[in-house]
């Protein structure tokens, strides 16, 4: 009992011991607390990075509101087209029998292609162009009035009825050629296509910048196949298909893989992992972003209490010659490492939103995308949990090390 | 002290080497060179005895102190501490023996700079397991003893040199050790303080025996005995009737050496 009384005496006095210690080493402790902080953001914000990849990709796909995409061999950037290949052939007739099925509202080819673009005919600058078909009713736009009547210039796959020459831009595209609504651009797939296609904006759409994370203008896709030499092969990227509110989407890819085997038909889920599979950069990228944040975390929490418990190894030798335990000076440390990891942990944590925000405003000015830095609740506490624990560890490992060495050898 | 008293330290055929460097790079089966900071020392050291540690640079006073403190242990021979062989002591029950027998008076004094006079002076009864208010109180029974009976709260940072080195012979002192050692208690001291200092250190610690190690001979005339070495060899053992101020260390060797071989 008295032992204990005695144990906890020395408790009480170890923490009155640490905390005179952080109060009176005041500069030492908050740049101990910065590091800390600038630890558990590091850990926050690569990791929110690394996440935010995969979700802004998962959330593209998920704003873009459909239900199953139709892909034929793999997806991929390709040089040549930019964007995506455009290897569906037929895109025109294969979407047009999907659209027949049970549960299927509407099958939407999509090409994707990289396009000679000017307000003025004479400077050009390359932008991603897409091509959709029908009236563009799967396009949100937020001025003017879209796309006027249908396809004619697909006329039944013979591609000799009129050219609209409508296109949408979005809002970046706008305010770099300083155009709206009425306004006209040069387009097409080469400079000389470029300069005899004159289209007129009909509306500002941001649905396929957000979704790709550059300037675009779309355009219907048999104008678009045309003007970038493609109308003879009907190429599309993919075929996007919305389903009916009560279709289960299982049950119609399944019923569409069945006769449609020589393509493959994905949820929005499997398309994202088809992408990203595909972009191993990426996914690379952000694996490792996810793991440098938190080998990042521990080293620099590790490496800053190692390098205060060290500062301090001539008095924790002086103190342990005059006869107190390593377990008191380990205590004393591990202490150290607890106050500095809490106070860094949730300063840490408290600032990453905020930090998180400014980061996601400056990829939005230079990606396009929005909410690139996606920092979940379990990676701020994870963040605070590394900060405590690897504070305290840290502190302790190094309080231990340094209380092994001989007394002698530091007074 | 009685005759058949046994002493409070013994130390008998001391002997302390070190190994220099490592020498992987040359050979594993190379001998290390070393050297020997302590050649074959016995003395013994009586209860509430003052004794005076001289000798140059090297000479091996900080290793002898180091050893009878039980902050380190011999290559050969043994320290017997009340009859205890401190070689047979783990470390960490040599900590507990240092904390419990041993009071330490370092040159540099090292206190801890976030604690007041008070707390540097409390901090050994921490590890007792004290209770607070009697830690405060034993602590500022001894400032007051040693003259700093107004600065209990100041922190080392506002002391002088002096008031420093007040506060760390307090602290040596607050577990009522059997021994205190000091490594040149006055090294930093102005001669004014430092015989102050001596004084206060003499006074307050009546029943305790003292180890100093310096090259001071005022430091050294407070003590009962002084102990002479030289490249780790043991030299003069003289008690305070011998006149150390007027005869040279190498004439008081010779007029010593067969003292210091009785001892032995």
């Amino acid at each position: 009992m008295s032992r204990m009384l005695a144990g906890g005496r020395r408790f009480i006095a170890v923490w009155g011991l640490v905390f005179s210690q952080l109060r009176h080493h005041r500069f030492r402790t908050l740049l101990a607390i910065v590091g800390i902080v600038l630890a558990v953001l590091t850990m926050t914000l690569l990791a929110g990075t690394g996440y935010g990849v995969l979700e802004t990709g998962e959330s593209q796909f998920e704003s873009a509101d459909r239900d199953l995409w139709v892909t034929s061999g793999p997806v991929a950037l390709s040089a040549a087209s930019g964007g995506f290949e455009n290897t569906l052939y037929d895109a025109h007739v294969v979407s047009s029998e999907m659209s027949e099925y049970d549960g299927v509202r509407n099958a939407v080819p999509l090409g994707f292609h990289t396009v000679y673009v000017s307000d003025d005919g004479s400077e050009f600058d390359t932008i991603v162009a897409t091509g959709v078909t029908g009236s563009g009713s799967a396009v949100s736009i937020s001025e003017g009035e879209g796309f006027s009547g249908g396809d004619t210039h697909y006329a039944g796959g013979e591609y000799d009825g009129p050219m609209t020459h409508e296109i949408l831009i979005d809002p970046q595209l706008a305010d770099r050629y300083d155009v709206g609504v009425g306004d006209t651009l040069y387009m097409g797939g080469s400079l000389a296509a470029a300069e005899s296609n004159e289209f007129t904006i009909v509306g500002i759409s941001g649905t396929f910048s957000q979704f790709l994370g550059t300037p675009t203008a779309t355009a219907r896709l048999s104008e678009l196949q045309t003007v970038t030499g493609t109308e003879r092969v009907d190429a599309a990227t993919f075929i996007t298909i919305t389903l009916e509110d009560d279709a289960d989407p299982e049950v119609v890819q399944a019923a569409l893989q069945g006769d449609f085997d020589e393509y493959e038909i994905r949820t929005n889920a499997e398309q994202l992992n088809a992408v990203v599979q595909n972009q191993a950069l990426v996914l690379a990228g952000a694996v490792t972003l996810v793991v440098l944040a938190f080998i990042a975390g521990l080293a620099l929490t590790a490496n800053l209490l190692a390098l205060i418990v060290y500062q301090q190894r001539e008095t924790l030798a002086a103190i342990n010659a005059m006869g107190v335990s390593r377990g008191t000076i380990v205590s004393l440390l591990a202490g150290h490492g607890f106050a500095i990891g809490v106070l860094g942990g949730i300063i840490g944590a408290a600032v990453t939103p905020a930090a998180a925000a400014a980061l996601n405003r400056v990829a939005y000015e230079l990606t396009g995308f929005e909410g690139l830095v996606v920092v979940e609740t379990d990676v701020i506490i994870l963040g605070l949990v590394v900060a405590v624990v690897m504070g305290t560890v840290a502190a302790s490992v190094a309080g231990w090390r340094v209380s092994r060495l001989p007394a002698i050898d530091q007074l | 002290m009685p005759a058949d008293t046994p002493p409070l330290i013994e130390c008998q055929n001391l002997t302390r080497s070190y190994t220099l460097g490592t020498q992987r790079m040359l050979s594993r089966s190379a001998e290390r060179p070393t050297v020997t900071a302590l050649d074959t020392i016995s003395i013994s050291i009586d209860r509430g005895e003052v004794v005076g540690l001289s000798g140059p640079s090297g000479s091996g006073k900080s290793t002898l102190l180091h050893l009878i403190a039980g902050l380190d242990t011999p290559t050969s021979g043994t320290v017997t501490f009340d009859g205890t062989d401190l070689k047979t002591l783990s470390g960490r029950r040599r900590t507990k023996h240092r904390l419990e027998n041993v009071g330490i008076v370092f040159q540099h004094f090292h206190l801890l700079d976030a604690l007041s006079a008070r707390g540097n002076v409390a901090l050994p009864l921490v590890e007792l397991g004290i209770k607070k208010r009697d830690r405060r109180v034993r602590a500022k029974e001894l400032l007051e003893a040693v003259g700093l009976g107004d600065r209990i709260t100041h922190k080392p940072a506002q002391l002088s040199g002096g008031e420093q080195q007040r506060v760390a012979i307090a602290r040596a002192l607050v577990t009522n050790p059997r021994l205190v050692i000091a490594d040149e208690p006055t090294g930093e001291l102005d001669t004014e303080t430092g015989a102050q200092v001596l004084d206060r250190f003499k006074s307050v610690a009546e029943d305790t025996a003292i180890v100093l190690a310096t090259h001071d001979p005022e430091t050294l005339a407070i003590a009962d005995r002084v102990i002479s070495l030289r490249d780790g060899k043991l030299v003069a053992d003289t008690s305070k009737s011998a006149d150390i101020s007027e005869s040279g260390p190498r004439s008081q060797t010779e007029s010593v050496s067969s003292q210091s071989n009785s001892v032995q």
